[in-house]
């Protein structure tokens, strides 16, 4: 393999990884607990600022050309811990603007208008955000490790990846997988019930945008430490509607479905009209990419909405415990097993 | 059937003896006093007062747009009384959330079906169970092995209550599929997973086919036999005059009397506005 083919291999597995992260977020907080998160975007923005200033040292460094609130340099994984911290905090104050007292479709506006209103703040405030400019140099963790081995430290930075995303989503499949799940599903089914039945309605609309908040703001300081740097323009609502539409086509309330998801929607379709042809103007393949994404969201809310991957249905055996999907292929394997012993008979 | 439904829901009764033991119990379980509520200038309630008493089904009855659901949807906390005074089991919950509400032992049904239609049969009882250890986030994330025990033995409970209601062929089903007089049975089983102390049942038997209708019924004497009190909006006299005791006739927001059917059938205010028209 050539060392540019594993530098694009590498860079779209991190990328990947970034929107897996974040459409598991964004799938908690929509999938399971029924949220219309059309503010998701600015979790993700927010950690990957978070993450960025506290590892960029003082704004002096670099001839003092950026403003941004920080600048600590502090040491990996801190930055990143911080990010996951600010996303959950922040969704408190979101989710209390947006998520106490309207109804879900007034939710969904008022998220989108929040989403506007920030990153039209980043954009204009030069003295925090550094304004449209965004900040850079960002320095790359533990890069000083691989004494300027590039390749080597892609992969390094692809196994990092893929141990967050293993670590995410061990503990996004035990929050889906418990009580505390079911709570939030029984809220999406119906909430003026759930709250009859003693939850906490504001309270769990609350965790569910915390969890999925620190989980998009993860996403977003894994990327910002990639690539080194962050621009409001990078982080505008439309990418919540690309992360909606991978959780829609690969299968609500389900962390496999939405990897299935975005393989296919913002890897697949942005990967794939890079190999086309130029056609017409500059441009109209980019937003032929836009009416392809739409399109499909389209046919699978018609044809197949429950998604490539359909929520999975929760069983309990005998003796009270929850059938993982390892029992039902043990089962589906005797079964099979058993048929083929009846028929070579 | 009493003694069976006991079996399945053991904390109704320790909580009454208990309360028994202790002296606290009175008569009245519920106290709605003096309650006002309007919607933009209409009145739909209009200073009712209403006393449930303990261990029995209380009927409230009444003409469409009398106020009933209103007011149970007040005692319940899903809306705010303008005015008035609530106390249940002693306490003043007027200003207290729903869930709070639900949180001390009251628990109603809906007029309209609302079954968390995704969750399975088996799921809409198990979720109602209250003070779960796994619906914390530390719970959550600590894993099975923290909450499996407690979730064991409500699956076990969830799955008596199932055999009682003839609805274990259906555990596994999602309750949006299931028929409307199934959908009622999972309500009711659902709140009695919710270990009420008042069930609050808003026209239980509304959609329902008369055999299911009269099944629904024995299940509610049984569970009253068992010690539950139960405040119930019901448009079908009959089963009213088979299971209420005392009833309550509310019109015009406002409670026009309170007796058995039987006694209020001969008040002339209560022909007027109800079994007249």
């Amino acid at each position: 393999m050539s060392s540019a083919f594993q530098f694009y291999v590498t860079t779209l597995l991190i990328y990947a990884g970034v929107d897996i992260l974040a459409a598991w977020g964004l799938n908690l907080q929509f999938g399971t607990a029924g949220l219309l998160s059309f503010a998701f975007i600015v979790f993700q923005a927010a950690g990957a600022y978070t993450a960025g200033v506290l590892a960029l040292g003082p704004q002096t460094d670099n001839g003092g050309y950026q403003h941004y609130i920080g600048g600590y340099a502090l040491p990996f994984p801190i930055p990143i811990l911080a990010a996951m911290a600010v996303g959950a905090v922040i969704a408190v104050p979101i989710g209390l603007i947006a998520l106490r007292r309207l109804r879900s479709d007034y939710q969904a506006v008022a998220l989108l208008v929040v989403s506007i209103i920030a990153s039209s703040i980043a954009t204009n405030e030069t003295e925090l955000f550094n304004g449209a400019a965004g900040i850079s140099l960002v320095p790359h963790p533990l890069a000083d490790q691989f004494g300027g081995d590039l390749l080597t430290y892609q992969w390094f930075y692809v196994g990092f990846t893929a141990a967050v995303c293993l670590v995410a989503y061990l503990i996004v499949h035990r929050v889906t997988h418990s009580p505390l799940g079911r709570a939030f599903r029984a809220m999406r089914d119906n909430e003026q019930a759930a709250s009859a039945l003693a939850k906490d309605i504001t309270g769990l609309r609350l965790l569910a945008f915390a969890i999925g908040g620190a989980l998009g703001a993860l996403s977003g300081a894994i990327l910002v430490l990639f690539i080194g740097t962050w621009a409001p323009s990078a982080w505008l609502y439309p990418e919540t509607f690309v992360l909606l539409a991978a959780i829609i086509v690969g299968g609500t309330n389900n962390s496999l479905g939405t990897v299935v998801g975005v393989l296919l929607v913002p890897i697949g379709f942005a990967e794939g009209s890079r190999f086309l042809p130029e056609i017409g103007h500059p441009g109209l393949i980019d937003a032929g990419q836009w009416i392809a994404i739409g399109l499909m969201l389209l046919i699978f809310l018609w044809f197949r909405p429950q998604g490539i991957l359909p929520e999975r249905k929760h069983r309990y055996a005998n003796d009270g415990r929850l059938v993982t999907v390892l029992d039902e292929l043990a089962g589906w394997l005797r079964r099979s097993l058993a048929l083929i012993q009846r028929s070579s008979r | 059937m009493a003694a069976s439904l006991v079996g399945s829901n053991p904390k109704i009764l320790s909580l009454n003896s208990v309360a028994s033991a202790t002296g606290l119990r009175t008569a009245t379980v519920l106290q709605a006093q003096d309650i006002w509520r309007d919607f933009g200038g209409v009145i739909a309630v209009a200073g009712a007062t209403i006393n449930v008493p303990r261990g029995r089904i209380t009927g409230l009855i009444g003409p469409n747009g009398a106020g009933k659901s209103t007011l149970v949807n007040i005692i319940s906390g899903a809306i705010k009384p303008r005015s008035g005074v609530i106390t249940f089991e002693g306490v003043d919950i007027t200003a207290e959330a729903a869930h709070r509400i639900a949180h001390r032992g009251l628990v109603r049904t809906f007029q309209l079906s609302s079954e968390f239609g995704r969750l399975t049969v088996l799921e809409n009882l198990l979720v109602a169970a209250p003070h779960q250890v796994g619906e914390s986030l530390i719970g959550a994330v600590l894993g099975k092995r923290y909450w499996q025990n407690q979730e064991a033995a409500l699956v076990h409970q969830a799955r008596e209550l199932l055999i009682r209601f003839g609805m274990s062929a259906k555990e596994e089903e999602y309750a949006e599929n299931l028929s409307g007089g199934q959908r009622r049975l999972v309500e009711i089983m659902r709140a009695l997973m919710a270990k009420p102390k008042l069930l609050l049942l808003d026209e239980p038997l509304a959609g329902v086919n008369p055999s299911l209708g009269q099944e629904i019924l024995g299940y509610l004497e049984a569970l009253r036999d068992d010690g539950l009190t139960m405040l119930m909006i019901e448009h079908d006299l009959a089963a009213v005059e088979r299971v209420c005791n005392p009833v309550i006739v509310m019109a015009q927001g406002k409670v026009l009397a309170q007796g058995t059917l039987n006694d209020l059938r001969n008040q002339q205010e209560v022909l007027d506005a109800y079994f007249i028209g």
